[in-house]
């Protein structure tokens, strides 16, 4: 059995039944009934499909959830607190739902459009599905079937935002067993730049079930900065596709931190389509107790003279469980491709396991490709010379740990959002703030 | 000061120190010699409370308390400070970062408040200046990228701002060049006073010409066989180890 069809709750009748986004447009109509097609042939995918091997999401399949949620707010101050950042646009929407109340579009420089996806779907059939194949995956069909909320946001050519945008999901926890599916585009046009944080948090120890596809569209000299924050509860299954194309001369800097939920995976693709075009691909993963995270990556340098930067660390403490899997593909005219891939781990129990696996397909003969995987503990020495400078063993401990998982952030410019970063990670280590 | 009494100490089975007994009182500078092997950064670990050696007899009194009891930390907040034969790199730890937990920690235990922002930097820059470092050498990692003479003055400049009792200094002058020698000598001779003790290890008489010792002992095979003043330096270099060994092996003195 490759997939798991049997699945406790309704999503296809829930589906029929529930008023969902764009309910009036008709491409999106026929893209959810293809969608529904393929995830009732596909279901979700079971262990037997290799890239899921380590990863089970059959008590997901057992859970019943609920696609309406309570009415639930929180206040300004609240959110201000769970923000990442105080100075940015801010798109916020609390247990799925749109909250223009919360969020900070006012005075959007020109050239620059955020909008709900609840009221931007018309604008986005030309890119919508483009990255992700329903085909491939259930959980984009199911994605596709069920997308009711997201945000839209395109950048005009010639234009650089210079205030980050922050899109800020929120779970108060209000309603237990709550999914939530939601579709985020980005698309930057020649010559623009941005910086888009997805920033994902739970308020409460509820159930959950978070679902999103986020598709990044970079024309030829885009940049965009994109960060994730994943502090979702310890409870929750956070499963989310991101997918870019890029142009030539594009560059994407990507950098994944996923900190919550009980199961967190998370697929990373991006297609380098254009001359030119790099990609930075950074990632980093704590987790303990229980938890068990899932990194899939996959770079496809499709043309020449393209490059990728690729790194993942990633710290386990207690029973957690991590995977992490970046597939590297050189096509076969992409020669003069520069690739490199690096996967370093901490591992502060003996309980912890980790799965890395990298995977470098090459087709093209003139290339330059590299890669590196490491698994290790807290270096004694190091532990000892800290100690005997007078700091207590959980704090070195910890000092230690923050200094290795940091230097991931290393390659964010903005300075802002590296130190609101490392704050957070700091906060997050076994010890507790130091 | 440190009192050490019939030290005996092994690693995995293999007896390391073979029964060290020594006594520093304050005020005083000890130097320590001996071959290669002897034990001489095993016993400064030791004293410093490195995890990994079982102690077989003996014990380690510092300012009448049992140290072998005591935590690393802890030794080192009352005042027990190792300058390391070879210090290690910390990516990802800024050398400030270091020096202020590291001040702070020995200033909880004094019952005093964390400096602030200024009064910190303004410290650590006079400290800066007795050992000759650029600042810069302060928001690099610790020792990353050090070069081996860079080291060794960053353990005196970390001496230099805890202040501490009881100071051991493991091959300091080690791959030090002429002029480095003289600064991390004169380092260690601001310390000196009559409330503070410094051990200090070394393969060179050379240093003793600078920072001129109370006591010099020859450490060999885990005990000390010889102890004498810095006219016992002189007369090693003269004539080596083997000369000890002659005329006192197995008579630890
Ligand atoms: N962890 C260990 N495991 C096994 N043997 C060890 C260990 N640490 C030290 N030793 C051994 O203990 C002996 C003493 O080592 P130590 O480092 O104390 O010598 P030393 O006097 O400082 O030498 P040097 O002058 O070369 O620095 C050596 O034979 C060394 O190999
Ligand atoms: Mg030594």
């Amino acid at each position: 059995m490759k997939q798991l069809t049997d699945l406790v709750t309704p999503f296809a009748t829930i589906a029929a039944d529930k008023q969902l986004a764009g309910d009036d447009l008709a491409w999106l109509k026929k893209l959810r009934l293809q969608a529904l097609d393929q995830f009732n042939r596909a279901g979700l995918p079971a262990k037997k499909q290799e890239d899921w091997k380590y990863t089970s999401l059959w008590a997901l399949s057992q859970q019943d959830f609920i696609h309406q949620a309570n009415p639930s707010d929180i206040s300004a101050a609240q959110c201000d607190q769970v923000a990442l950042l105080q100075d940015s646009y801010r798109v916020v929407i609390i247990d799925g739902v749109y909250s223009a109340e919360h969020s900070q579009l006012t005075g959007l420089q020109t050239g620059l459009t955020i909008s709900p996806l609840s009221s931007g779907l018309d604008q986005v059939q030309s890119y919508i599905g483009q990255q992700v194949d329903i085909e491939k995956a259930g959980l984009n069909a199911l994605n596709t079937l069920l997308m009711n909320e997201g945000v839209v946001i395109t950048v005009d050519s010639d234009t650089q935002v210079l205030t980050p945008i922050e899109i800020l999901v929120i779970n108060t926890g209000s309603t237990n067993n709550l999914a939530i599916h939601l579709r985020n585009i980005i698309v930057l046009a020649d010559h623009s730049q941005l910086t888009v944080i997805e920033h994902y948090i739970g308020l409460a120890e509820s159930t959950s079930f978070t679902n999103v596809v986020s598709e990044v569209v970079l024309k030829e000299n885009a940049e965009l900065n994109h960060y994730k924050l994943q502090q979702e509860s310890s409870n929750a299954t956070h499963i989310a596709t991101l997918a870019a194309k890029q142009a030539a001369n594009s560059l994407w800097r990507s950098s994944n931190i996923s900190l919550g939920a009980k199961l967190a995976r998370n697929d990373v693709h991006t297609q380098l389509l254009g001359e030119q075009a790099h990609v930075v691909m950074d990632g980093l993963y704590l987790a303990d107790s229980e938890q068990h995270v899932d990194f899939h990556t996959r770079i496809d340098h499709a043309v020449p003279n393209t490059s990728s930067e690729e790194l993942f660390k990633g710290v386990l403490n207690d029973n957690s469980h991590a995977v992490f899997n970046g597939k590297v593909i050189v096509h076969k005219h992409a020669q003069k491709t520069d690739a490199n891939q690096q996967n370093h781990n901490l591992l502060l129990s003996r309980g912890c396991e980790i799965d890395s696996k990298p995977e470098m397909e090459i087709y093209a003969d003139d290339v330059k490709c590299a890669h590196g995987s490491t698994v290790g503990q807290i270096n004694e020495d190091q532990l000892f010379f800290l100690r005997a400078r007078g700091l207590d063993e959980a704090s070195a401990r910890n000092l230690l740990t923050h200094a290795f998982a940091v230097d991931v952030l290393d390659r964010i410019p903005a300075e802002q959002i590296r130190n609101a970063f490392s704050k957070v990670i700091e906060q997050h280590l076994p010890h507790g703030g130091s | 000061m440190l009192e050490i009494k019939n030290l005996h100490a092994s690693i995995d089975g293999k007896e390391i120190l073979r029964g060290i007994n020594l006594t520093v009182n304050a005020g005083e500078v000890h130097a320590i010699m001996g071959p290669n092997g002897s034990g001489k950064s095993t016993l400064s670990n030791i004293i410093a409370g490195r995890d990994g050696y079982d102690i077989t007899q003996g014990e380690v009194i510092y300012k009448g308390d049992n140290l072998l009891d005591m935590p690393a930390e802890v030794r080192a907040q009352r005042g027990v400070f190792l300058a390391f034969q070879y210090p290690v790199e910390i990516p990802g730890v800024s050398n400030i970062y270091l020096l202020k937990a590291a001040l702070n920690a020995v200033r909880k235990y004094q019952g005093l408040d964390d400096l602030d922002a200024i009064d910190f930097l303004t410290l650590v820059r006079s400290k800066l200046e007795l050992v000759q470092m650029d600042e810069q050498f302060l928001h690099r990692g610790v020792n990353e990228g050090f070069s081996g003479g860079e080291k060794k003055r960053n353990e005196i400049l970390q001496m230099a701002l805890l202040e501490p009792s009881l100071a051991i200094l493991d091959e300091t002058d080690s791959g030090l060049d002429i002029d480095a020698l003289k600064v991390v000598s004169e380092g260690v001779n601001a310390l000196r006073s009559p409330e503070r003790s410094i051990v200090m290890i070394t393969h060179y008489q050379r240093l003793l010409d600078y920072i001129v010792p109370d006591y010099v002992h020859v450490l060999s095979n885990g005990q000390i066989v010889k102890s004498g003043d810095k006219e016992l330096a002189k007369e090693l270099e003269a004539k080596g180890y083997s000369w000890i060994h002659d005329t006192a092996e197995g008579q630890p003195i």
